[in-house]
């Protein structure tokens, strides 16, 4: 046989996996609707193309697929002990959408899932009822965006702009986005609410190109959030996870200055800061597929989750946390 | 390697001459032709017989992660968007008794059309159209394509079929199967060397990964590694080689040291692990 050595990537998207119990849901057709080229696959539940065996999750990011599902159970779950939770304490998640578009190299999902494949739950409306009953029993501070980039997401399933006219009304319920997006469309054709905070991940720009080359750079993300502070928006900024490289000082210097240089400080509702970190068990499986400067780094055991030697992990949250307390009160700096 | 399951020598034969196989001497009930990387195995008719004949093939020759198995042969059509001779790559195999669904990731641009493959115990005619969802019908995909996600990534298995008849089953004719097939296999060429390709790329790492897995065996030996030690010092050493693109010199002084106890051993193992940290 002559092997020609070629070969393309299928599109993203270019197959589409639907339950065949929400065909018919307009979020369902809304999101088809945007891709008329792509094949219509149905299927009976989303497990049947997501938990298949061995999947390769590190080729299936290269051709990522669309699976259209409902969420039957479990809408609402507590969030982990390694997220920062700001000082609430009913810190709850969601997922209406799992997996994510950018790839980043450290991202826990690698580990979590079995599959690179994108599932969209389009029941929001179930969602929606299930913080109703909650709210009715407590107050909540709910993450909508944590095992994907909802705003990023948002010009394929319009989740992130329903949740903000979800609030509007709704006193005891803070909904925080973090996102590396910079959709400022999105936001610009929304009334800002108070209910939600929008947490952006930040990181150097050396660190973004080595280890998170598919996401937006640095200025176009700070760009962003400076027009969404002025459109009225709550904005976090997370600095996290910190990632320890060679020069991290420098780096981690400039990247504060620069940071504080174009935002206003007094503007920001808050900062998050923690250093790398994953459940055990997460990192085993990245190992497997994933080699590279992220999984390969000599961690140790710091509660069930893998971290920084803890000189190296003392020494990068002081220095940077002393950075950024010469730009905003400590009492607005949350460690993890 | 690459492993072609079809269930007729008539379907086979074309892809036997095609590839130029020779007839293997193995001692079972099945045929299995082979050159250099390619296998084909004649499976025989229906769901049972293709996943044994492919459960077979790939545990009697071995299989790795990047081996690839096709089924490849004729089907009927139900839908009236497909004519006949039409080459279909199955983006979803149903198998109608169990109603279990498989799905082969589809990675890789290719030049078929895409369809849902339904495989039946028996024959399916006209007057069974209406019990089925699939829009091609078989006898053997979906045992074959269980069998091998025993052992394959799911990009790595695929149904190829082309449309025969269109449930009028009993017009069958050899030459007439030959024919059409003949006149597809540029096109399953084609996929074929697209998926080596794509698989070829992947796999680049784990090459590299030989001259790192030969000093680790000498490091093994020298110190009497327990299995443990060595996963550990397998990952260090990649580590290392990750953020410092080569190993550090004094690697050469352990892989000349030949301890005599465990003890020894251990506190090379410690010095080498110091070494390679950080
Ligand atoms: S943006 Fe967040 S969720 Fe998306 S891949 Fe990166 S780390 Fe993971």
């Amino acid at each position: 046989m002559k092997n020609s050595k070629k070969f393309s990537l299928s599109k993203p998207f270019s197959h589409i996996y639907v339950e065949k119990e929400v065909i018919s849901h307009h979020i369902t057709q809304e999101i088809l609707k945007k891709f008329t080229h792509s094949k219509v696959i149905p299927i009976n539940h989303y497990k049947e193309v997501f938990s298949r065996p061995r999947q390769s999750y590190k080729l299936q990011e290269l051709s990522k697929k669309l699976i259209l599902a409902k969420r039957r159970d479990t809408f609402l779950s507590p969030a982990s002990p390694l997220c920062q939770n700001f000082g609430y304490h009913y810190f709850y998640y969601t997922n209406l959408i799992i997996n994510c578009i950018f790839n980043c190299d450290y991202c826990f999902l690698k580990g979590m899932y079995s599959s690179a494949n994108i599932v969209i739950f389009v029941n929001i409306e179930d969602y929606f009822q299930e913080i109703e009953n909650m709210l009715k029993k407590h107050p909540l501070y709910l993450s909508i965006s944590y095992e994907t980039d909802l705003l990023a997401m948002e010009g394929i399933a319009p989740f992130f702009s329903q949740f903000v006219n979800f609030t509007y009304s709704k006193e005891d319920l803070i909904l925080e986005v973090r996102t590396k997006s910079v959709n400022y469309m999105v936001l610009k054709s929304l009334k800002p609410s108070p209910n939600v905070i929008l947490a952006w991940t930040l990181l150097p720009q050396e660190i973004i190109e080595r280890f998170e080359p598919q996401t937006p750079r640095l200025p176009i993300r700070i760009n962003t959030i400076k027009k969404a502070i002025h459109d009225g928006w709550r904005v976090r900024l997370s600095f996290d996870p910190i990632i320890f490289v060679e020069d991290w000082r420098e780096i981690y210097e400039r990247f504060i200055d620069y940071v504080f240089r174009k935002i206003p400080s007094s503007q920001i509702q808050d900062i998050s800061v923690g250093v790398f970190r994953i459940p055990k068990e997460y990192l085993k499986k990245m190992r497997k597929t994933f080699e590279n400067e992220i999984t390969l780094f000599p961690y140790i055991e710091d509660k069930e989750a893998y971290t920084y030697p803890s000189p190296i992990k003392e020494e990068l949250l002081n220095f940077i946390i002393s950075k950024i307390k010469n730009y905003i009160p400590e009492n607005k700096i949350f460690t993890i | 390697m690459i492993y072609i399951v079809t269930a007729s020598y008539t379907e086979g034969k074309v892809f036997i001459d095609h590839f130029k196989l020779e007839k293997l001497d193995n001692p079972s009930k099945f045929q299995v032709f082979n050159k250099d990387e390619l296998f084909l195995i004649i499976s025989g008719v229906g769901i049972v017989n293709s996943a044994i004949a492919t459960t077979y093939l790939l545990t009697k020759y071995g299989w790795r992660s990047e081996d690839i198995a096709l089924n490849i042969g004729i089907c009927g059509a139900i839908k009236t968007q497909f004519s006949k001779g039409d080459l279909i790559l199955c983006n979803k195999i149903i198998n109608h008794n169990s109603k279990k669904a498989f799905y082969p990731d589809i990675l890789i641009n290719h030049s078929m059309k895409e369809a849902v493959l339904e495989s039946f115990d028996f024959p399916v005619k006209k007057e069974h159209q209406e019990y089925v969802e699939g829009d091609i019908v078989d006898m053997e995909g979906a045992g074959f394509f269980e069998a091998v996600s025993s052992f394959l990534p799911p990009h790595n298995i695929h149904c190829i079929k082309t449309v025969y008849d269109f449930l009028e089953y009993d017009k069958i004719d050899p030459k007439d199967i030959a024919n059409i097939l003949r006149k597809n296999i540029p096109h399953i060429e084609d996929f074929m060397n697209s998926l080596l390709a794509f698989n070829e790329k992947y796999l680049k790492i784990q090459k590299e990964d030989e001259k790192l897995n030969e000093i680790l065996q000498k490091l093994k030996e020298n110190l009497h590694l327990t299995k443990s030690m060595e996963n550990e010092l397998k990952r260090i050493l990649k580590g290392y080689l990750v953020r410092n693109k080569e190993l550090p010199e004094e690697i050469a002084e352990f892989i000349n040291i030949k301890v005599n106890s465990k003890k020894e051993g251990k506190e090379y193992f410690e010095k080498l692990k110091k070494i390679l940290a950080l």
